[in-house]
């Protein structure tokens, strides 16, 4: 085991990542031997549906939790994201890019009251972002009165958002939402290990007093590493609609929990100072692909969450083992 | 001396890239106390690590009271009787001392605690060790002496046949170190056999019998305390002679500019109307015991901590520090006496440490010039001498006295003009204490000013032009070099104002 992770190549990719791949692959392997019809490349542009509001998701809670914080209102502020702005857009009839516009700002908005709390008022981000999501739940029923939103279809005026995810190209799809989702995680990627935020949210995740007395404005750094959370969340919303147009008042808390997942699942600490944008990347296609297995088996979401759920825990099992017998 | 009770032999560690332990000896009789000394990074914890199962050894053999054993975990080495008392002290503050000392081992009354019986076997215990805690006392609210003897007491309570002293007196008081020579004293007549592990050379004659010495992993030798002089010992340690006198004249010209100024600061119980200046390529010493605000008074001049009133002045002009953000962009730094708290971000590499202060002057337009970062760090390793394999590692596999020249390296990255060292030298061995002496002074050669907060009366006059003492949250005395001798600072020190 320890010459394996000593390898040249297997220390550059990571250890971890590997381990991931093979469980992605294993995964889709069972899913393809078990489920009817499961190979094919519907069902994948099926599973990526999920795959892409998700990730937007998971992303941006990687980098609160390199902080050392954690953000439970994720899967709401998405939704009341979307709710909203879809309001807007079918209610009061405002033009289409300007709801896309207005449902990133109401993310970032949450992400900024949030940071701003954590990080100016010292509040533990467990309980602002629990406040928050009860908050964004409550905001986007009043706002519609508990209204159902849906977002046009395709065909129908101001249907071109639809595009974001895929686009028809002859008899098949090219996958754009794919695209714009790898695009975004490099771009995390890389302001996450070679921006002065980045260096700067891992730094405060693992010890924030000794970089506090270095000179640095922590509280600065930490609050935006909220309003990026936020800010996904947003996008996050765009792209959900954009798969399941119909977005409903009350809902979204599941989507926190798969988020954090993806992100633990992919080698990010919950202690803070570790994080990976690769792992949660891989992290949140296992968790797509073994949604869309589980409805082609013929089970019901309830069993996806337990299988979440014992992923989950095998990941931060695994985290802890590592730290052990590190330190 | 008794008999031999522990005997270990050719024991051999080696972990990832480092050969921790080398073919190292060590035994130990009953009721001897065996000194175990050597440099930072020398393997003096890893080989009690060693014997206490926390590392398993690649090679060697441990014979303990007769018999070879290999303990698989801490605890199975506390059922056989060896204990170690560690230099960070693991308690629980809020219960009490008696709970603290049978966690784990409640005497029970059918299905519920039974505190009165603890509390009572507790007394009986420190009555034994002729020491005065009560028992029912929290924990947190004891002084780090008095702690230090609860872990004593609950070792001596598990039939500790050998106990192990890391450093135990690294953050006592004077009277409290001479309470803890007498409880040793009384554990020696009880045939207990203790490794003492310490970087104070002073503390060898005094309570040792035979002192061990390691160097880079391996086994140098081991003395008769009460044969051995200082610089034997560390000539052992260090391969090298190193001896400097105290200082007795300050080169520091009298009408140096003056580059910070406190006047009147005042931040709580331990912080009353300092006052004091600092000159331009001057050492200025604080001394005083324990609790009487030198820390405090750094950190809120630092701006770590909230000020109530008082002003100060850098070079000459007033400012406004409310943060250690202000304090930095006026030039100050601070090192601070607990580096794993407040110094090191242990996650991140030597380069990342090193950088914190002055990122920006590594910057390529949004992207962080890691060459640069890198290359700049190199040129700190090498003249400071720090022990790492590269600059990409992980500051929490080095030891303390790199991990502390690497804080340092933080701040001489980000040319501060001023610096504040807290304890600059807490729990560094010999070597890479004369390191940190040496840095000091070429430092202030080139025009920097240091404060210095010190315990060791000895470091702060070989180091200091001019001493502040201080004494519960007062200054109570100021002192040039050429008039401060130990008994003066003392007496201010421990002055009633």
């Amino acid at each position: 085991m320890y010459r394996i992770k000593q390898n040249p190549l297997v220390r550059k990719i990571g250890f971890n990542r590997i381990v991931l791949c093979l469980v992605l692959l294993v995964m889709y392997g069972f899913f393809a031997l078990f489920a009817k019809n499961f190979v094919s490349y519907n069902r994948l542009l099926s599973a990526m549906n999920y795959a892409y509001f998700l990730g937007f998701l998971s992303l941006g809670v990687t980098f609160v939790i390199a902080t050392g914080g954690i953000d439970f209102s994720i899967g709401p502020v998405m939704f009341c994201s979307a709710i909203m702005s879809g309001y807007l857009l079918t209610h009061y009839k405002w033009p289409l890019w300007i709801c896309l516009i207005a449902s990133v700002a109401i993310g970032a908005l949450y992400g900024t009251l949030n940071g701003y709390l954590v990080a100016y008022r010292d509040v533990p981000s467990f309980i602002t972002s629990m406040a928050i999501m009860q908050m964004s739940k409550g905001v986007a029923s009043v706002f519609t009165k508990a209204q159902t939103v849906s977002w046009p279809q395709l065909a129908e005026e101001n249907g071109w958002y639809r595009n974001l995810i895929k686009v028809k190209a002859g008899n098949t799809y090219i996958p754009v939402g794919l695209i714009i989702l790898l695009v975004a995680a490099i771009i995390c990627s890389i302001i996450l290990n070679k921006t002065k935020a980045g260096r700067y949210f891992l730094s405060i995740g693992s010890n924030k007093e000794a970089v506090r007395l270095s000179g640095v404005n922590v509280k600065k750094w930490q609050m935006l590493a909220y309003v990026i959370c936020g800010l996904m969340a947003g996008i996050a919303a765009i792209f959900f609609v954009a798969a399941y147009t119909t977005v409903q008042p009350g809902y979204g808390d599941q989507y926190n929990n798969e988020a954090i997942a993806g992100c633990v699942m992919g080698g990010t600490s919950m202690a803070g100072g570790l994080a990976s944008i690769s792992g949660t990347f891989i992290g949140v296609m296992i968790i797509s692909i073994l949604q869309e297995g589980i409805l082609a088996i013929g089970l019901n979401k309830n069993y996806q969450l337990v299988i979440t759920g014992l992923i989950v825990i095998a990941a931060v099992y695994l985290d802890v083992m590592a730290r052990r017998r590190k330190y | 001396m008794g008999d031999l009770i522990l005997t270990m032999k050719g024991i051999d560690k080696t972990f990832p890239g480092v050969h921790a332990l080398n073919n190292v000896d060590f035994e130990l009789y009953k009721g001897e106390v065996h000194a175990l000394m050597g440099e930072n990074g020398a393997g003096k914890s890893t080989l009690m690590k060693v014997l206490t199962g926390i590392y398993k050894k690649d090679k060697g053999t441990i014979t303990y009271e007769g018999k070879v054993v290999e303990f698989s975990n801490p605890r199975e080495a506390q059922q056989a009787g060896i204990v170690m008392v560690h230099q960070e002290l693991n308690f629980l503050g809020h219960l009490t001392v008696a709970q603290n000392i049978f966690i784990g081992r409640e005497y029970m009354k059918g299905r519920r605690i039974d505190d009165a019986r603890m509390i009572e076997e507790a007394a009986k215990l420190f009555q034994r060790m002729r020491i005065n805690i009560d028992p029912t006392e929290k924990m947190s609210n004891l002084t780090v002496g008095k702690q230090q003897m609860c872990e004593i007491a609950k070792a001596i309570s598990h039939d500790a046949k050998i106990i192990i002293f890391d450093e135990p007196t690294a953050a006592l008081t004077e009277t409290e170190v001479e309470e803890l020579f007498e409880i040793i004293r009384e554990l020696k007549k009880k045939d207990i056999g203790i490794i003492y592990i310490t970087h104070r050379m002073d503390e060898i004659k005094v309570i040792t019998d035979r002192v061990s010495v390691m160097r880079d992993g391996a086994y140098v030798g081991t003395l008769i305390s009460k044969d051995s002089t200082k610089n034997d010992i560390i000539n052992m340690m260090v391969g090298r002679v190193i001896y400097e006198e105290p200082k007795t004249e300050s080169k520091v010209p009298k009408d140096a500019p003056v580059v910070l100024k406190v006047e009147n600061l005042n931040a709580g119980r331990f912080v009353q109307n300092v006052s004091f200046e600092l000159r331009k390529g001057e050492i200025l010493g604080f001394a005083g015991l324990m609790g009487s605000g030198r820390t405090e008074t750094a950190r809120a001049i630092f701006g770590a901590d909230p000020k109530e009133s008082g002003d100060i002045y850098v070079n000459g002009v007033k400012v406004e520090i409310n943060s250690p953000q202000d304090a930095v962009r006026h030039g100050i730094g601070y090192l601070s006496e607990d580096r794993k708290r407040y110094g090191i971000v242990v996650q991140r590499t030597v380069s990342e440490n090193s950088t914190m202060a002055c990122l920006e002057n590594f910057m390529n337009g949004i992207f962080i010039n890691k060459k640069k970062e890198n290359k700049e760090t190199e040129k700190y390793v090498e003249s400071l001498a720090i022990k790492t394999p590269s600059v990409d590692q992980m500051v929490i596999d080095l030891s303390g006295g790199n991990q502390q020249k690497v804080v340092l390296t933080k701040w001489l990255i980000k040319n501060c003009d001023i610096l504040i060292f807290d304890e600059p030298t807490r729990g560094i061995d010999v070597g890479a204490k004369s390191d940190i002496y040496k840095l000091m002074n070429v430092l202030v050669k080139e025009g920097k000013s240091i404060i210095m907060i010190s315990s060791e009366l000895p470091e702060i006059l070989r180091m200091s032009d001019r001493i502040v003492v201080m004494c519960e949250g007062r200054k109570s005395g100021e002192l040039s070099i050429e008039e401060a001798t130990q008994e003066k600072i003392m007496h201010l020190a421990t002055m009633e104002i």
